[in-house]
């Protein structure tokens, strides 16, 4: 049988130092259980909403009349809004996110959140929010900036078709994608233990190539080094994360959704005692050009899917007692034209709320609602600079400075609860 | 400029950046200038036609090459090898009737499983005589990059697969103007229900971001204006025509002309603008030649003036890449990681295998590949976006299940055991020399060599069950042997 340690002395880690994920080296920051005393080392849960949300029909200003004449068929009936104050409310697929806000008092509603000039190609949006930044050319994203500045174990969990976020970029070490424990695994034909033994040996020890120095590059080496690293730090990853429990027991019940399902992967990272900080998931098809429906339909079940699998997440970690210890942000990359178009749909837009939820936020709603008269190009104009909110989570939660990570000194908003 | 806002498409930047940085810093030193680049490759003492070459060829333009297809490229000269790979073989009538067949309505309705579509491809691509094509089909796949996730129709989506088979090495001006009416495009990006007062952005959006210019080469007032041009098109048995009654046909202005614009004019407009031959030219170059440099503007400018002056014929586009010197040199080789088609394709060609493409189908959908279902309209992001932990184990995973004669759903149908009795292979160094040739071209550090050597030496000491035969034993070394192969890192890379 290998051990963990023969694994680590087989393979040629010492070679390529910087490649062994964060949360194999380094124990002393590893996260302390919550049930401990003095346990404080908080996470973030990233969840992206692909394609752009449309806010206006997530929290709505059900007593404005212009929001009906905006949106003739697609817009909310007053009566089947989830209130949360007098005039604001949640789509009714919302419930649990409702109560969440009037129960709990673990969400917090940040209102109208964008950036100026905002670009409304999907692609270029996206890589805005990821990097924090409307340079020209984006190269890495605050996540991974924030990694590099405070180095924490991180996990991006994946779904199939889905690649390693942009958000990520720039940790020094590459953010291990997870889809599935059950696959997260390097497997052999072995006729014998010893057997499966050489051959995981071999195959670390090629992905190295015992290729210092290379003979003759023919090939870009950098691209080779990539795939290498990738490898290396793959197997590491894999023999730590079959150690883990395979038998998670949540708390409570999770919606048969593939957001759930990721999410319910993240708890049990988390409750598992990887030391992981930060997590990114995501859930795609916000991009609602055509027949998105009002009450019910196709948008309302998105947002079914965010408000259940994230409350369902919550109680589940509020059951093993790391609710406090968890912060999940919700952001997409616009929102969605005022105006509804033809096909009972709408077109890119711009401001759109973000959510957050945790033992530790602060309940309640944050910033204006949007106005709905004053349009810029059909569109709602942003009222809070989504690099308030990152440089929130920054400073406030996870204890990183803001302007080292977004460049520049961004006034955060409060979506914390004042400590005592 | 120009340049910038292109990288923001093309540099292989998530996970890749810094790769691609280094990358282009290095490149300067092999940089061709561009008459040379273009100008058609010629064998020489420092550059050679060899192995190395004809596998380089049948990676990019094909789907990898067998032992045999390698013998008869070094036997054949590179001008003989590169023109049958650009001309193709005429399709056998047993591959034209199954594949038919197949694609008919009987057998893939409407409502057909996306996996019998997406299989339905993968079969034509480890057999069709013609790969080139379907190899420049899948690129137009992932330009025009629409999912039958949200189309469900698979009638539409073989449909639009056609299309682009057609297309595929000739007119890209009849590609894009005819792309406005394809019905999986119409209900993929909402014109389908775009209507006269009513207009829906999606599609004329789509088409100047993602289908001809590329950011920053429009503006939003020009999508808004292009979108009501848009406006009136429905899907009539099974074809998209245009209602002139839900028709906005008054005036638009679009990149500063103003006239009573078709969805057709828009698309010429596109294919007038400087912008557009570059931005095809720029992303073939990608696809084909390399993903580890941001190319130059005076490399790629000049193949895209020829373009136009070649009216968009991808056809001689493509040629004069892969006749290339730019294309052959040393800087290109290697300078792609495999898209998880290449990577599956590769094997089970080496092998001269059968998978059925059912099951491998399927198993690319791990790898992160599935056909007729790209992530989102910007196609599969490529590049080193294509390896991450979770994909990578994917990888090592199906080749063992093609390999190890263990799994279900392939059985032995790659059997590498079985294809070395059939070269008449009996020792581990002609095994071991045999699959590094085909995988690889040999082209590995001798440490690599020596460790796979030492396993198959090693296997020999193991304790196997008792009612193993001698024959057992040694199908399964070199099963595992070959598994350890096709988890090189050289192996990853196309």
């Amino acid at each position: 049988m290998t051990t963990r340690r023969a694994f680590l002395q087989t393979s040629t880690l010492l070679g390529f130092g910087a490649t062994v994920p964060t949360f194999l080296g380094r124990a002393a920051l590893a996260a302390r259980l919550a049930h401990e005393p003095g346990a404080k080392d908080t996470i973030l849960v990233v969840v992206q909403l692909t394609g752009g949300n449309d806010g206006l029909n997530t929290v709505i200003p059900f007593t404005n009349e212009q929001y009906y004449k905006l949106r003739p068929t697609i817009a909310i009936p007053k009566n089947q809004v989830k209130k949360l104050t007098d005039e604001l409310g949640l789509h009714p697929a919302m419930s649990e996110f409702a109560k969440l806000y009037t129960d709990d008092a673990a969400l917090c509603v940040v209102q109208g959140v964008g950036y100026p000039n905002p670009s409304q190609s999907h692609f270029r949006s996206m890589d805005i929010w990821h990097a924090a930044s409307t340079a020209e050319n984006l190269t890495d994203g605050w996540l991974g900036r924030a990694i590099k500045a405070k180095p924490v174990p991180a996990f991006h969990i994946a779904g199939n078709n889905e690649v390693s976020p942009l958000a990520l970029a720039g940790a020094p070490v590459r953010v291990p994608s997870v889809a599935s424990l059950d696959d997260f695994k390097l497997k052999t034909a072995a006729a014998s233990g010893a057997d499966g033994t050489a051959q995981k040996s071999v195959i670390t020890n090629l992905a190295s190539g015992g290729r210092q120095p290379p003979e003759a590059p023919r090939s870009p080496a950098s691209l080779l080094d990539f795939v290498s690293r990738t490898q290396l730090n793959t197997y590491a990853s894999s023999e730590k994360l079959a150690a883990l429990g395979k038998n998670y027991t949540p708390k409570v019940p999770y919606p048969n959704t593939p957001l759930a399902t990721k999410l319910k992967l993240a708890a049990q990272l988390i409750d598992g005692g990887t030391g992981a900080r930060i997590f990114y998931v995501s859930i795609d098809g916000f991009d609602t050009h055509a027949g998105q429906g009002g009450a019910i339909g196709g948008h309302a079940n998105l947002l079914q899917e965010v408000s259940d699998g994230i409350a369902a997440f919550y109680r589940d970690l509020a059951g093993h007692g790391h609710h406090k210890r968890v912060c999940v942000m919700t952001f997409s990359e616009f929102g969605r034209r005022a105006h509804e178009n033809g096909s009972k749909g709408t077109d890119h837009g711009s401001g759109a709320p973000m959510f957050l939820v945790g033992g530790q936020v602060r309940g309640g709603l944050v910033g204006e609602h949007p106005s709905l008269t004053k349009l810029e190009d059909g569109n709602l104009a942003h009222r809070t600079d989504f690099r308030q909110v990152y440089a929130a989570v920054l400073e406030q939660w996870l204890g990183i400075e803001a302007k080292t990570v977004l460049g520049t000194a961004y006034q955060p908003v409060e979506v914390f609860a004042k400590t005592s | 400029m120009w340049c910038g806002k292109f990288s923001d498409l093309f540099s292989p930047r998530r996970d890749g950046e810094v790769v691609a940085s280094r990358l282009t810093v290095q490149g300067m030193h092999h940089m061709l200038d561009a008459k040379t680049a273009w100008a058609a490759y010629q064998p020489s003492a420092a550059h050679p036609w060899d192995r190395r070459k004809v596998a380089h060829l049948y990676r990019r333009a094909a789907f990898g090459a067998t032992a045999a297809e390698l013998d008869a490229g070094v036997k054949d000269g590179h001008e003989k090898t590169i023109t049958r790979v650009l001309e193709g073989g005429p399709e056998s009538d047993d591959f034209t009737r199954t594949t038919e067949f197949m694609a008919s309505e009987r057998s893939m309705p409407p409502g057909a499983p996306q996996s019998r579509l997406s299989a339905w491809w993968l079969d034509r691509m480890l057999k069709t005589a013609h790969p080139l094509r379907e190899k420049l089909t899948l690129f137009w796949h992932n330009h025009f990059a629409t999912s039958n996730a949200k189309v469900q129709n698979a009638r539409y989506m073989l449909g639009q697969y056609h299309l682009l088979q057609k297309y595929a090495l000739g007119s890209f001006r009849e590609l894009v103007i005819q792309m406005g009416t394809d019905p999986a495009m119409m209900v993929w990006l909402d014109t389908l229900g775009s209507t006269k007062g009513n207009p829906n952005e999606n599609y004329a959006r789509e088409l100047m971001e993602l289908f001809s210019l590329g950011i920053g080469n429009y503006t939003e007032k020009d999508i808004r204006e292009a979108a009501r041009a848009f406006t009136g098109y429905e899907i009539k048995n099974g074809s998209g025509v245009l209602n002139p009654s839900q028709h906005d046909a008054t005036p638009k202005t679009v990149f500063g002309r103003t006239g009573r614009f078709k969805g057709e004019d828009i698309a010429k407009l596109c294919l007038e603008k400087e912008a557009c031959p570059r931005f095809i030219v720029r992303k073939l170059y990608r696809f084909l030649i390399s993903e580890a440099d941001n190319p130059p503007a005076e490399l790629i400018d000049p193949l895209a003036e020829q373009y136009r002056a070649w009216d968009f014929d991808t056809g001689k586009l493509v040629a004069t890449m892969l006749r290339s010197n730019q294309f052959f040199a040393p800087q290109t080789y290697r300078a792609k990681i495999k898209s998880p088609v290449e990577f599956v394709t590769g094997i089970v060609r080496g092998l001269e295998g059968t998978a059925g493409a059912l099951p491998l189908a399927e198993a690319l959908e791990g790898l992160g590949q599935v056909l007729f279902a790209p992530p989102s309209v910007k196609g599969w992001d490529g590049g080193p976006a294509w390896l991450n932990a979770q994909t990578l184990l994917a990888r090592n995973n199906l080749a063992l299940a093609l390999t190890s004669g263990e799994d279900a759903r392939f059985g032995t149908r790659c059997d590498p055991a079985r294809v070395l009795a059939r070269h008449g292979i009996a020792s581990d160094a002609e095994a071991l020399h045999w699959l590094l040739d085909v995988f690889v071209q040999g082209d590995v550090p001798a440490a690599t060599r020596d460790r796979l050597l030492g396993y198959l030496e090693t296997a020999k000491g193991i304790k196997y069950p008792v009612y193993w035969t001698p024959d057992d034993v040694t199908h399964h070394r070199v099963r595992a042997v070959a598994h350890l192969v096709l988890t090189l890192p050289e192996f990853q890379l196309n």
